[in-house]
């Protein structure tokens, strides 16, 4: 049986799953770090909210709706490790 | 008002009806989110005006089970959407499997989670011990109350494994996964 949509979701989930316990490891700078950890975490909401909840083909306001909640939450965590390093 | 009237009217919802499931835990997911979005905005403002004490504080936590957790909580929501898609193409006995799967590894879950709590509060950390820890055991603590009860929602859904009340309850376990995978960088890994 070949892989569908959600195998591949799931592939690519656990994968980044991987990829994020990588980084502290193998990244040292801490903004860049965290960028990518972010990230990854934006990458594996997104899978989650297209395949998993399947809001693929749900109309366009509740698929960004979600899609917007991650993007907030991880943009605000990265914004204030940011300035914080800035200071 | 004939029944033909009423389903052509819909059932009341609006726009709520394009989502998969009953609408009515689409009410809960967005309140849900909103909730959980604000205590992690709470979390992110604490940290950066205590980087010192939350540094402190990541540096005892286990990432890797955490990680380990991760990993099962995402093999746990594709095997929920497994269970909807079984459902929607009438394989009611399949959808239970993999419904009962998806309990198993929400199960697994909670298992490595309080088995990280007891090796925290083993080094002498708890609530009170400093904001990092009120917060961590809050947000965690109440994220794991969500685990326990996806697993009763996904028990409840799958005695007759309709699709409509399939959706709903891996609707749910979905937006469980999803909180997970947003928390976890932000408390285990992020560099305050």
């Amino acid at each position: 049986m070949s892989p569908d949509r959600l195998d591949i979701a799931w592939l690519t989930l656990i994968g980044l799953a991987l990829a994020t316990l990588l980084v502290p490891s193998l990244v040292s700078r801490p903004l860049f770090a965290n960028a990518l950890l972010l990230t990854f975490a934006a990458l594996k909401g997104r899978r989650i909210v297209l395949d998993f909840l399947d809001l693929r083909a749900a109309p366009a306001l509740w698929r960004g709706l979600v899609s917007a909640w991650v993007v907030i939450v991880v943009l605000f965590a990265w914004l204030a490790s940011a300035i914080i390093a800035l200071i | 008002m004939s029944a033909t009237d009423c389903e052509q009217q819909g059932t009341g919802w609006g726009i709520l009806e394009d989502l998969p499931g009953d609408p009515m835990i689409w009410v809960l997911i967005f309140s849900e989110l909103a909730a959980f979005g604000l205590f992690l905005g709470a979390f992110v403002i604490a940290r950066a005006l205590h980087p010192a004490v939350f540094a402190s504080g990541q540096a005892t936590l286990d990432a890797h089970l955490a990680g380990i957790n991760t990993i099962v909580l995402v093999t746990s929501g594709w095997a929920a959407a497994r269970a909807t898609a079984a459902a929607r193409a009438g394989e009611r006995g399949r959808a239970r499997g993999w419904l009962f799967g998806a309990m198993a590894l929400g199960g697994v879950f909670i298992a490595v989670k309080l088995t990280e709590y007891a090796g925290e509060i083993g080094l002498g950390n708890g609530l009170e011990t400093s904001p990092f820890f009120t917060l961590y055991f809050l947000l965690t603590g109440f994220h794991l109350l969500h685990v326990g009860l996806g697993i009763v929602i996904l028990a409840v859904v799958s005695r007759g494994a309709r699709a409509e009340s399939v959706e709903t309850g891996t609707a749910f376990w979905h937006m469980v996964d999803l909180l997970w995978i947003v928390m976890f960088p932000i408390i285990y890994l992020v560099h305050p």
